[in-house]
């Protein structure tokens, strides 16, 4: 007997509704699943798996502590304080834990922040230690939350700060070292991307997940020897006080290989308080972006390239009558008296300027500053000393220095009379200090630097490569001779103060400063001192200057003290032994 | 002294038998119907599914362990950080020369070099 349903039976009925049910269920399912497929499961990745940014440490800096490593800029996590004024159950209890634990990093009137129900995010607080976090997460306030954000970390204070920088509130480095070397300090976030349960924790689960570690920033060893540093700041700080001048700069280094032991500027500033300093100007870094026309330290130079072409002899003599024509211009020795025939070593402890000028014009036809004198100067000046390029330093803000070449109208042979005095050119700091180091140390040009090499993240250390160096910029005959007529030159007058036994000399320089309408004028100057200390071989160069408004102040007065000072105590702390 | 062979070897090729081939055939006396073998299969497909399950949900406890390691380990990295700045404060230039140690040392009189 066969079963079948009774047409138009409610039991048929009821079969066809149920199988037409079932046939939408799946046609539904059929556009769901099969032709809805990728949208769906894009919703649902967007939904579950969440990118989440691993972000990277920025490197630290450090300094050497008599050949240790020690940090000047940490990082600190700290936390920011917020909370959402819909979900706050208990205001007052709220208001009493967060200003008994944070008090002083609360934002004014939290009360009108706690009330303003119509916004989910209000911060109360900012810079909060770990310890403070804590204590306020143990209460388990309702509708507070802490948002953890990385700082800088100055242990030294406002030591080296020019020369550091300070990474601002985007967390981009800005000045010295932070912004200069901003891609190296930063690092490469990392990335993960996974899906995660509700609360945000990643789960292994699912085959689309990916991890790319974050690559933190290198960890920067400097030259800088804190100790070094701090002894020179101190020794410009209070010699710039003494003299009541407004401005001053110092840099040390190594004339062996040009790395830079201390550089530091007065005035200056904490980079932990960047935001309250008034004046930006003070974020520069004046050793390596100020040019400006260093004075008589130059007749150092106008002697080495004249000893260098051969034309003079520390103990070549020439007939000073205390002024010199160059074409329709005289000029004249700020010390006069020592007239007649006179050594280029006597000409330079005295720093005479016509023993430069006519250093200048032997190296033409002996009687004018010719073309071919002015070309050879050039060379030496800008090819060879590199004293009007940027020296490749690794701090931002360095700036070019100004020398005219003789192929222009206004190179001539009136400036480069001006400019083997230090006049009539404009050079920073860092420029003059480098070149100066080739005359010292047998003739090679060292690019300063500022770098060591980096801390890896086993605390390994490793050198960066060796900087460019340039040998035979002077022959390494010409740089003893000058060596030595430098050395003279600072025994002569100025070696009172010196610790005996040991090799230092150094020249002075009065740079005049230009007034719009006035010219030249010696109301105004600036006073630098530019020497080298050491035993068997130079260990130090140091440059100092120092300016006020309507200041005159002279390098052998003014700039020298400082150098002596500082000098006397490196003698002591890099524990140098006596010649002989 | 000789050995003899007491047994003769008859080789399976010779009596019809190839290799790989059951020389018993097993004939089971209990008889499974076709809802049996559905059933079977249910339970079975069931147990993978559980299997799949607890292992599933165990390497999801295991994220959740992870996540809690990672945790503690970003918290003892900033306790060793804080624990650094604090070293790097107290042995700062500042600190140092305003110690009771500091204060205490005399400038020498005179300094001999050995050479």
């Amino acid at each position: 007997m066969e079963l079948s349903l009774q047409k138009g039976s409610r039991s048929r009925i009821l079969a066809t509704l149920l199988f037409l049910t079932i046939a939408i269920f799946i046609g539904r399912l059929f556009y769901l699943q099969i032709i809805k497929h990728d949208e769906y499961v894009r919703l649902a990745e967007a939904e579950q798996i969440k990118p989440l940014i691993i972000p990277a440490k920025r490197g630290e800096i450090y300094a050497y502590d008599s050949g240790d490593i020690v940090p000047l800029v940490m990082n600190q996590t700290v936390y920011t304080l917020f909370v959402d004024p819909t979900t706050v159950t208990e205001p007052k209890k709220v208001l009493e834990v967060i200003r008994e634990v944070a008090g002083g990093n609360l934002r004014p009137k939290i009360e009108d922040l706690l009330d303003r129900k119509d916004t989910r995010y209000q911060i109360l607080g900012t810079k909060l230690s770990r310890q403070q976090a804590e204590l306020i997460k143990k209460e388990s306030l309702s509708g507070i939350g802490f948002q953890a954000v990385s700082q800088r970390i100055y242990p030294e204070g406002g030591l080296a700060a020019q020369t550091l920088g300070f990474v601002n509130d985007e967390g981009a480095g800005q000045y010295g070292i932070e912004e200069a070397l901003d891609e190296r300090l930063v690092g490469h976030d990392g990335l993960l991307e996974s899906v995660t349960d509700v609360s945000g924790v990643p789960l292994t689960i699912g085959d689309k997940n990916t991890k790319k570690p974050a690559k933190n920033g290198d960890n920067i060893v400097l030259t800088i020897d804190r100790n070094i540093q701090a002894y020179a700041e101190k020794a410009l700080a209070s010699g710039i006080k003494k003299l009541g001048a407004d401005e001053g700069s110092v840099i040390v280094m190594d004339p062996q290989n040009g790395d830079i032991m201390a550089m530091a500027n007065v005035p200056t500033y904490n980079p932990k308080n960047f935001t309250k300093v008034k004046n930006a100007a003070l974020f520069n870094n004046s050793v390596i972006s100020t040019p400006y026309e260093p004075g008589s330290v130059m007749k150092t130079f106008t002697m080495a390239i004249g000893i260098d072409k051969g034309v003079i002899k520390p103990n070549s003599t020439y007939n000073n009558t205390d002024s010199i024509r160059v074409d329709d211009k005289v000029i004249y020795n700020l010390w006069r008296g020592e007239t007649g025939t006179i050594t280029m070593q006597t000409g330079l402890n005295y720093s005479l300027n016509t023993s430069v000028v006519t250093v200048a014009q032997r190296l033409g036809d002996g009687k004018s500053i010719t073309r071919g004198a002015r070309d050879t100067m050039y060379d030496y000046l800008h090819d060879r000393f590199k004293l009007d390029q940027i020296s490749g330093i690794e701090l931002a803000g360095e700036q070019p220095g100004v020398i005219i070449p003789p192929t222009e109208v206004e190179g001539n042979a009136v400036r480069y009379s001006n400019m083997t005095f230090g006049q009539g050119m404009n050079l920073t700091m860092i420029q003059v200090a480098s070149a100066f180091c080739s005359l010292i140390n047998g003739g090679t040009y060292h690019q300063p630097t500022v770098i060591a090499g980096k801390v890896t993240d086993i605390g390994e250390f490793r050198e960066d490569p060796a900087k460019s160096s340039y040998e035979n910029v002077i022959s390494p005959s010409s740089s003893a001779k000058v060596h030595s007529m430098i050395r003279k030159a600072r025994k002569a007058f100025y070696a009172g103060n010196d610790t005996p036994g040991y090799d230092i000399g150094g020249k002075t320089g009065t740079s005049q400063t230009l007034k719009p309408g006035v010219g030249y004028t010696n109301d105004e100057t600036i006073a630098t001192y530019l020497g080298y200390g050491g035993n068997s071989v130079p260990r130090y160069v140091i440059m100092v200057q120092a300016s006020g408004k309507d200041k005159y102040l002279e390098g052998g007065k003014h700039a020298l003290p400082i150098f002596t000072d500082i000098s006397n105590w490196l003698i002591d702390y890099l524990k140098l032994q006596p010649k002989g | 002294m000789s050995y003899h062979t007491t047994q003769q070897f008859y080789s399976r090729r010779q009596s019809g038998w190839n290799r790989n081939q059951n020389t018993v055939s097993f004939a089971s006396n209990v008889k499974l119907g076709p809802v049996s073998h559905t059933v079977l299969v249910a339970l079975m497909v069931t147990v993978l599914g559980l299997v799949y399950l607890t292992q599933a949900t165990q390497a999801t406890a295991y994220d959740y362990e992870a996540q809690k390691i990672d945790s503690q380990i970003a918290e003892l990295e900033t306790k060793k950080t804080d624990l650094q700045i604090e070293n790097a404060r107290l042995t700062a230039l500042e600190t140092v020369r305003s110690s009771s140690v500091a204060k205490a040392t005399t400038k020498p009189a005179s300094t001999e070099y050995v050479r």
